[in-house]
């Protein structure tokens, strides 16, 4: 790449936070081409962040800190040059649509940067429209931020940075607060925007597969480093590479690079789903491709599981005692239940409609849906911080309306999105000691019960550490181990891998799993369906405030129509089975890619 | 939540004026409240204030729940001035029976006093009801240039409008903490006042960690937005005195130097009683 191509130029680049004792970037030496969308990925801690921050100047200039090297984005250098002219350069979205949002309007958001550069009124006028029509919110310009769907939140967002007509788009996560529709409504924007006004973007991101789809070039960080850069069909091909820095490859590199393992010839490893589709095409003649069948599978969710008695406690070599598991009054019936549930917002939102579902001791559940879908709705009903317009919700028989929240908060527990906001304490152990004591309950026996989740969450030797200094998947560990030590017979887990990248997320649902080996129920709320084979046994999907589809996991992920009501899309490796089952008519009704490679087998000559 | 949506419920004349004009008014009838004492005068003063939010079309709910409010603040304002403010009137209206120890014959309750309490209640609600026809029937954006125009730092005025984006956020971290506590099992109906109280100061923790968090979230964020604080910015939202706001503010100006007037010349506006 010349130098006049590159809009970007990042020469020997090292920083370091005031106050941190290494480096968040490290030699960095990048140079991003006019009109490229660049993808940056890495774990968390990388540097990607502060590599955005680089960009329009704030690193170093709000931080403060040692920067070394030379940073030039537009022609301008970002040390030289205050972050407020900068600004007008290159826009940046971030990762929480509500810190970013600063005004009380639609129409102020866009104008408050462009009156910050001074633009006058008349221009202000005429970008606004045009703004507002690039990310599809023309007519909202009165709402109140607060009135618009997380979707539209990161569109407004990025509106208010297009409306200055940036050179450069810098978006650090910009999707991962949002369901699989906003996500796609944010990509799709940011893909056209680049490709129709020529807008140079930096699109920070832990979709694999979205950013296969959409990026020219992509970066890997770790570490403070730069480790690769180039095409996603090198970088996001290279399975090893994306494993040894716990990024998730696409889900059809992994299949391929599992065949390869065992001995397909590849031309190379695709990373989305049409070059999948079209490498099959002509690797095709030499492969034979079997039906799939669920009764071998390894993963729960196989086959309709019998409920109730499935699981006892300290089953599977669980590290949990089985006094965990409440003595349950019987066992075919439901743990807890919603009979025909609704419930309407006092403004007249019917949030749920009508909601019946059963959950048995012993099952793993995932509850999916779109935003609005009544999901929290939901599960707010079953700890009673809501009740039932309509219908109602028993717990172990009886109806949760004769139980206080604190009642049934000692036996079902619930784990937050955020634990940061159920943190009281400073210490590991006096957090998960904190409702003990207010229990009433003998010193003794809060000190058992502190060692014993500690023990089990794997947080013993961090009893004396403040819970904010550890990293927020452990936070997540010690809020669930505090839930823990009440003993519940039901674990809720919200939204739990959002904002975590794929290392912290597998933790945290590796904890749910242990939990569910060692006979607990278990809830978890999500919509990243990707991560959830393996894990949940049957699937809820919700749309609209009623239940769409309640079947074992296999079923829902093979039931596109259905998840498309509620705005889901199957994992990439479902939709590419279901492209191979239309075309060679086996049934291959697999969750992983693993699963799929177990189908694909190099034909043997003569066969 | 949006700013007018506080308190007022639809457009009204008072929506159509500048700020400053709304200032005017708001600072003319807290000059009028401090400077007479009149229990008479302050119940006129009252009256007109309670006749200006209605025609702001401020929601009655919001002038009672202040009036509710209030009522034990104006109960020991009537006991404290009633018994013990002596130096405005001697007239007893009761005097605590000879036989009570300690207070009895020299406890009384005054005809004066009491008036002086009552002039103070219906001071402090006519300052309470200065506020909302001009601050909630005031568009956030109308503000922020009715300030610069006077002259108040940019900054400042930002620092006003930001502060009332983000408190329905930090009311949001509030509940969802405070729900957080009660699903760790807390059953806060059950326990005593001071153990409520050690579980309350809890919340500060998170929350004041979270609004750190936000706040320089918000800080990068401003900055990625261009945001210096400078006045040298131009303004989407503009504003300009028409003639009914020159009106306004003149009769605000002619009032408030007749009262100045009326004052020194006659003593208009002291504290009197009929009778006194």
């Amino acid at each position: 790449m010349s130098d006049s191509d590159a809009i970007i130029h990042i020469e020997n680049l090292s920083y370091q936070y005031p106050g941190s004792s290494r480096l968040a970037l490290r030699d960095i030496n990048l140079q991003v081409r006019r009109g490229e969308l660049l993808g940056i990925v890495g774990p968390t801690g990388a540097g990607k962040t502060t590599l955005c921050l680089a960009l329009n100047g704030i690193v170093p200039q709000f931080y403060g800190g040692r920067f070394f090297g030379r940073a030039q984005v537009a022609g301008l250098d970002t040390i030289e040059t205050a972050t407020h002219v900068l600004a007008r350069h290159v826009a940046m979205v971030f990762e929480d649509p509500e810190t970013q949002l600063v005004t009380n309007s639609v129409l102020d958001e866009l104008a408050f940067p462009l009156e910050n550069t001074s633009i006058a009124r008349e221009e202000i006028m005429r970008r606004i429209p045009w703004a507002l029509q690039a990310v599809r919110l023309d007519g909202k310009e009165a709402k109140h931020p607060s009135e618009l769907s997380g979707g539209e939140k990161q569109r407004l967002a990025i509106a208010a940075a297009l409306a200055t007509q940036p050179k450069v788009l810098v978006l650090d996560e910009p999707t991962s607060q949002l369901d699989p529709v906003g996500s796609q409504e944010v990509f799709s924007t940011v893909r056209e925007l680049n490709a129709r006004l020529g807008i140079t973007v930096v699109l920070v991101s832990h979709a694999s597969e979205e950013l296969a789809e959409f990026a020219d070039r992509v970066a890997l960080l770790a570490g403070g480093e730069l480790v690769a850069v180039g095409p996603p069909s090198r970088v996001l091909a290279d399975v090893s590479l994306l494993g040894r820095y716990a990024i998730r490859p696409p889900h059809v590199a992994t299949l391929f690079g599992t065949l390869a393992a065992q001995g397909v010839k590849l031309a190379r490893t695709p990373v989305t789903l049409q070059q999948a589709s079209d490498d099959l095409a002509v690797m095709r003649p030499r492969l034979c491709i079997g039906a799939f069948d669920p009764r071998a599978a390894n993963h729960p969710g196989t086959v309709e599981q019998p409920q109730a008695e499935t699981k006892t406690a300290g089953a599977r070599g669980s590290r949990l005692p089985s006094r965990h598991v409440h003595a349950l009054s019987s066992a075919p019936r439901p743990l807890l239940s919603a009979h025909e549930a609704s419930y309407a917002y006092p403004d007249g939102t019917q949030a749920l409609q009508r909601v019946s579902l059963d959950v048995h001791a012993g099952e793993y559940v995932m509850i999916c849906g779109q935003n609005g879908a009544g999901k929290t709705t939901l599960v707010k009903q079953f700890l009673h911080l809501l009740e039932p317009t309509a219908g109602e919700i028993n717990f172990d028989g009886a109806d949760v309306r004769g139980m206080t929240v604190s009642q049934i908060a000692q036996r079902i527990g619930f784990v937050s999105q955020n634990p940061d906001n159920q943190i009281f304490t400073s210490s590991v152990e006096g957090e998960v000691a904190f409702a003990l004591h207010h229990l009433g309950m003998a010193p003794r026996e809060v000190e058992a019960r502190v060692e014993e989740s500690l023990a089990a969450m794997g947080l013993s030797a961090h009893k004396k550490t403040h819970p904010l200094a550890l990293p927020k998947g452990d936070r997540a560990r010690v809020v669930t181990a505090a839930v823990l030590a009440m003993h519940p017979d039901i674990l809720i887990f919200d939204e739990p891998t959002t904002g975590q990248d794929y290392a912290g997320a597998m933790r945290i649902l590796d904890v749910s799993r242990e939990l569910h080996r060692a006979g607990k129920t278990v809830i978890v709320v999500t919509h990243h369906l990707y991560l959830m084979p393996g894990f949940a046994e049957r699937a809820v999907v919700m749309g609209k405030g009623t239940v769409l589809l309640d079947a074992p996991l296999r079923q829902v992920y093979h039931s596109s129509k259905i998840l498309r009501q509620t705005s889901l899309a199957p994992p990439q490796i479902v939709q590419f089975a279901q492209r191979i089952q239309a075309a060679e008519g086996v049934p291959l009704p697999i969750l992983t890619p693993e699963e799929l490679a177990g189908c694909i087998h190099v034909r043997e000559k003569g066969t | 939540m949006s700013w007018r949506s506080f308190g007022s419920a639809a457009d009204s004349t008072f929506t159509r004026l500048d700020f400053r004009t709304k200032l005017a008014v708001m600072l003319t009838a807290t000059a009028l409240a401090f400077f007479w004492e009149s229990p008479a005068l302050m119940g006129g003063l009252f009256i007109v204030m309670v006749l200006l939010n209605l025609v702001a079309r401020i929601r009655l709910t919001y002038m009672t729940r202040v009036l509710v409010l209030m009522l034990p603040f104006y109960a020991i304002l009537l006991v404290t001035h009633g018994f013990f403010n002596t130096s405005v009137g001697h007239t007893a209206l009761w005097t605590a029976p000879q036989g009570w120890p300690l207070i009895g014959g020299a406890l009384e309750l005054t005809r004066e006093g009491l008036a002086y309490g009552v002039m103070v209640a219906l001071r402090t609600l006519v300052l309470i009801l200065v506020t909302p026809p001009t601050m909630f029937t005031t568009d956030l954006n109308a503000l922020i240039v009715g300030l610069v125009r006077l002259r108040v730092p940019y900054r400042i005025a930002f620092a006003f409008s930001a502060t009332w984006r983000f408190i329905p956020l930090l009311f949001g971290e509030i509940r969802s903490i405070s729900e957080a506590q009660r699903l760790r099992g807390l059953a806060l109906e059950r326990m005593s006042l001071w153990k409520r109280i050690s579980v309350y100061s809890r919340i500060a923790v998170p929350l004041i960690l979270g609004a750190l968090t936000r706040s320089q979230q918000v800080e990068v964020a401003l900055a990625a937005k261009a945001f210096s604080g400078s006045p040298e910015r131009t303004y989407l939202h503009q504003t300009a005195l028409h003639a009914s706001d020159w009106a306004l503010m003149a009769v605000c100006l002619c009032a408030l130097l007749l009262a100045v007037w009326l004052r020194v010349s006659m003593g208009f506006g002291r504290f009197t009683l009929p009778g006194l």
